[in-house]
């Protein structure tokens, strides 16, 4: 069942149109993949979809309810959360005040306690660093702090930009390890990567976006063909 | 960004002050006084247009160099005798007390006062970042006003200088006030103006193209601290007084409003401003003294005047930060829509 | 001299007060309150104007009344603003505040009103041969309680938390459910509380309140806060306080010349920012804010 579904979406910025009509869906448990080449609108489809880039049409759908339009705090409380370009963590905070901070967007405060101990059970580092100042972790600490901080909100969907931008490969295998246990668990996953080779293997299905429209759709297995993928990304599919 | 001089922008706007002058100026020896105080505050709103306008960093502190440049100019033109005789003065510097020029070598002592007192002061002020040196201007008008208020060696202290030599005619305000105009013009389109607009858009553009965003602003600051100069000067010889209070909060108040609900970022911004705040301003000033004003009196209570003019430049700033004029420079037609 | 210390302790304390109110609300905001003076103002008018009731009555008031008027800037005003040029916002705070005091004028007269608020307060007692003023201990005690206080709901409380986390990046803030609108009218309600308080000290102290009242004060922990750095609100407060208290010791050490104190003030400021052009406590410029 679709968990959660963006259509025709249209955003930009002044006066300048960035997408032009792009629609997903995601359903519970599935890793979405999202690549393109620099500029093509990547970023701006997570900010049009959580509420802090203007939209100019098409709607946003979690779990039924259309959430297109809705200011950023309140979507982030319906169960959607996004891990923002560049992990955007307070780096004068400590690691602990961060995942409070995380907390803000829970919908039920109950779990809250539930929450963190899944967070020292996925990152047990960020246990250990509990009270050092954010700013003070290594790139691949800091991005594991940023994927807890919007995990600790119990999201439905989770959205991820560009989580593995300046981590080394050892690294990188041990996020993505992770996000694989996360859509396990029941989330959805949509991950706009730069590097596509990075998700086409591990996502349900990647699309590619380029110039602000979704130029094709991989799957799977679509991944190991390498000519495909490259067509597919270049865009000389043959229109 | 061209170079191109379009003679339109500044011809516009000089024709409409000159007809302004006149038409108002010719009605009446109050018409007169108030054109003669609209030109020397237009001055001044010049000065403030110059910097705030081009580089996008306020200024409160431009009150200091108009006090400068006025006591500067009121010193020199009030005559000796009665500089000797008057309580306040009794304890002016000697050479001051002997000190005589005409109006006009006064008036050029009054930019020099101005230009230095910023250039001097926006070695430090243009080194904060844009914010910061905008706060700290208010500082340096809270010495300027603290130095005058209290030192009656260089003044008269907290009292007025009372004689000064007031303008006799109609056309010595006009013509400064169109060289002034014809000067800020000329900065704008001159390579620092353009640099400094380049540097407001955006400032972290400008160290890459090498360009030292202190050093365009100071230059900018210093010039429009003479036109500030010139302008206080032209303030104090309308009355032919000057009090230190004249250039204080209110005046600096007055000067920011008129350009900001103009467009600071315009030279037809800062004359639109200026011509507007002046006029609503004398209209509610009628209303408040009961004045008919097309053959209907409409009274409203005293202090009135100084609300509207406070509420509009915040509904201004609110409905349309860049002003009246969008930031837009002077034209004649409609607009044309150019991509 | 015991005096003279205690008198630039108490003044940079209340100065530190009002500095940390505008930067409260310059960390969520990026707007420079000028029109802060006039939450000092109207606290001021309501501590005169309800002198006859019962004192802890009348602070009351006083602090609602500043809060209220808080609340109604940002509303009416600022909330438009949000994320605007901060040079846009810090000339709309200058027309809030003109526009104010013309209301004030109107409403109470250009004149000072003027009645005896606290008249325990006022006098001096004499420990070991030294006479020390009662208000300067008063201010002091009321000063650091309060600063613990904030310092406290600052770094200890949830909404302290979210104060600084908008601070240094309010659009992740929201991202991670932070209020925005609650967050600010907060941020408003406390700066007017603790304007209530430099109110209160400077009514006993000088219980002549015209529509400038506020002015002064807020003028200097305006420039209070440049120099100790914009960008955090230990920043602001220090600076708040270096402000207050050099200006105190200046009108003492400079006798019959301390009529410029305020213009020596400003030469030592001068000097701070020469070597520390960002503020004493700066540090890197933290990104720009919604
Ligand atoms: N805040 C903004 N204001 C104006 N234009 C913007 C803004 N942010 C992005 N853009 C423009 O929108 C387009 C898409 O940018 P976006 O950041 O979404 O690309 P992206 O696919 O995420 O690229 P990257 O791989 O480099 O992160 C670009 O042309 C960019 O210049
Ligand atoms: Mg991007």
């Amino acid at each position: 069942m679709t968990l959660f579904e963006v259509r025709d979406l249209r955003a930009g910025y002044g006066k300048v149109d960035v997408l032009f009509g792009v629609s997903l869906t995601a359903s519970k448990g599935e890793l979405i993949g999202i690549v393109g080449p620099n500029g093509a609108g990547k970023s701006t489809l997570f900010g049009a979809i959580v509420g802090t880039v203007g939209l100019r049409g098409g709607s946003v759908f979690l779990d039924g309810e259309d959430i297109s339009g809705k200011r950023p705090e309140d979507i982030v409380r319906r169960g959607l959360s996004l891990v923002p370009e560049g992990r955007q963590i307070f780096s004068g905070l400590s690691v602990i005040e961060n995942l409070t901070l995380g907390l803000t967007g829970r919908r039920d405060k109950h779990g809250e306690k539930g929450a963190l101990e899944r967070v020292h059970d996925l990152f047990p580092v960020l246990t250990t660093h509990r009270d050092h100042q954010a700013g003070m972790l290594s790139g691949g600490q800091q991005q594991q702090l940023a994927i807890a901080r919007a995990l600790v909100a119990d999201p439905r969907v989770l959205l991820l930009d560009e989580p593995s931008l300046g981590l080394s490969p050892t690294v990188v295998k041990d996020v993505f390890d992770r996000l694989i246990a996360i859509a396990e668990s029941g989330t959805a996953v949509v991950i706009v990567e730069q590097r596509a080779h990075l998700v086409t293997r591990l996502a349900e299905r990647t699309h590619v976006l380029r110039a602000g429209k979704l130029q094709a759709t991989l799957t799977k297995e679509d991944a190991a063909d390498e000519a495909k993928l490259t067509a597919a990304y270049f865009g000389n599919s043959g229109e | 960004m061209t170079t191109r001089l379009r003679l339109q922008e500044l011809l516009g706007p000089i024709l409409i002050v000159i007809a302004f002058s006149y038409v108002v100026g010719l009605q009446s020896a109050q018409g007169l006084l108030i054109v003669q105080s609209t030109l020397a505050l237009f001055v001044m709103v010049l000065a403030l247009h110059v910097f705030v306008g081009n580089s996008g960093v306020l200024s409160f502190g431009h009150g200091a160099f108009a006090m400068f440049g006025a006591f500067a100019s009121g010193i020199v033109t009030t005559p000796s005798n009665i500089k000797e005789n008057s309580l306040q003065l009794q304890n002016l510097y000697p050479f001051l007390v002997n000190l005589n020029l005409g109006m006009y070598p006064s008036l050029l002592l009054a930019i020099a006062a101005g230009a230095l007192v910023a250039g001097l002061s926006g070695l430090l002020l243009m080194r904060l970042n844009g914010l910061a040196a905008g706060i700290a201007t208010f500082a340096l008008l809270g010495v300027a006003y603290n130095i005058f208020f209290y030192n009656n060696r260089i003044g008269p202290g907290s009292q007025a200088l009372l004689a000064l030599p007031p303008f006799q005619f109609l056309e010595e305000p006009v013509v400064l006030t169109v060289i002034v105009m014809l000067a800020v013009y000329l900065f704008g389109i001159s390579r620092a103006g353009r640099t400094l607009r380049a540097t407001r858009e955006d400032p972290l553009a400008a160290p890459a193209l090498g360009i030292s965003i202190t050093r365009v602003r100071w230059i900018a600051f210093t010039l429009s601290g003479a036109i500030a100069g010139l302008g206080g000067a032209m303030f104090a010889h309308v009355a032919g007084t000057v009090q230190v209070q004249d250039y204080y909060l209110p005046y600096t108040f007055m000067t920011l409003s008129m350009l900001i609900i103009g467009g600071s970022a315009s030279l037809w911004g800062a004359t639109v401003g200026t011509l507007l705040v002046t006029g609503i301003g004398q209209i509610l000033l009628m209303m408040e003294q009961q004045k008919p004003i097309l053959g209907i009196v409409v009274h409203i209570p005293n202090g009135t005047r100084a609300i509207v003019i406070a509420l509009s430049l915040v509904v201004m700033l609110l409905w349309r930060s860049e002003g009246v004029t969008q930031g837009r420079e002077f034209k004649i037609g409609m607009p044309k829509l150019r991509k | 001299m015991i005096q003279a210390i205690l008198d630039a302790v108490s003044l940079g304390g209340v100065y530190a007060l009002a500095a940390l109110g505008l930067g409260l609300v310059f960390g969520v905001m990026r707007l420079v309150n000028f029109a802060h003076a006039e939450l000092i103002t109207v606290a001021s008018y309501t501590l005169v104007m309800t002198h006859q009731f019962p004192l802890v009555v009348s602070i009351v008031l006083s602090v609602v009344a500043a809060s209220l008027m808080a609340l109604l800037m940002e509303l009416l005003a600022y909330r438009r603003l949000r994320g605007s040029n901060p040079a846009t916002m810090l000339i709309v705070s200058f027309g809030v505040s003109v526009l104010l005091q013309k209301v004030y004028e109107l409403v109470f007269g250009a004149l000072p009103r003027s009645a005896s608020v606290a008249t325990g307060l006022t006098g001096a007692f004499t420990v070991g041969g030294v006479s020390i003023t009662i208000a300067s201990v008063v201010t002091i005690v009321l000063a650091v309680v309060i600063l613990l206080a904030m310092g406290y709901l600052i770094e200890r409380t949830k909404l302290g938390l979210q104060l600084r986390a908008a601070a240094s990046d309010f659009q992740t803030a929201r991202l991670l459910g932070v209020r925005s609108n609650r967050l600010i009218a907060s941020a408003f309600v406390i700066s007017g509380a603790l304007a209530a308080v430099v109110a209160f000290v400077n009514v006993v102290g000088n219980p002549q309140v015209d529509p400038r009242f506020g002015l002064d004060i807020t003028i200097l922990a305006l420039v209070g806060i440049v120099v100790g750095g914009m960008n955090s609100l230990r920043g602001s407060a220090l600076g708040g306080f270096i402000v207050g208290a050099v200006l105190s010791l200046l009108n003492v050490i400079l006798g019959n010349g301390r009529v410029y104190a305020y213009s020596w003030m400003f030469v030592i400021v001068i000097v701070i920012l020469l070597v520390r052009p960002g503020g004493i406590l700066s540090k890197f410029a933290t990104k720009e804010r919604v």
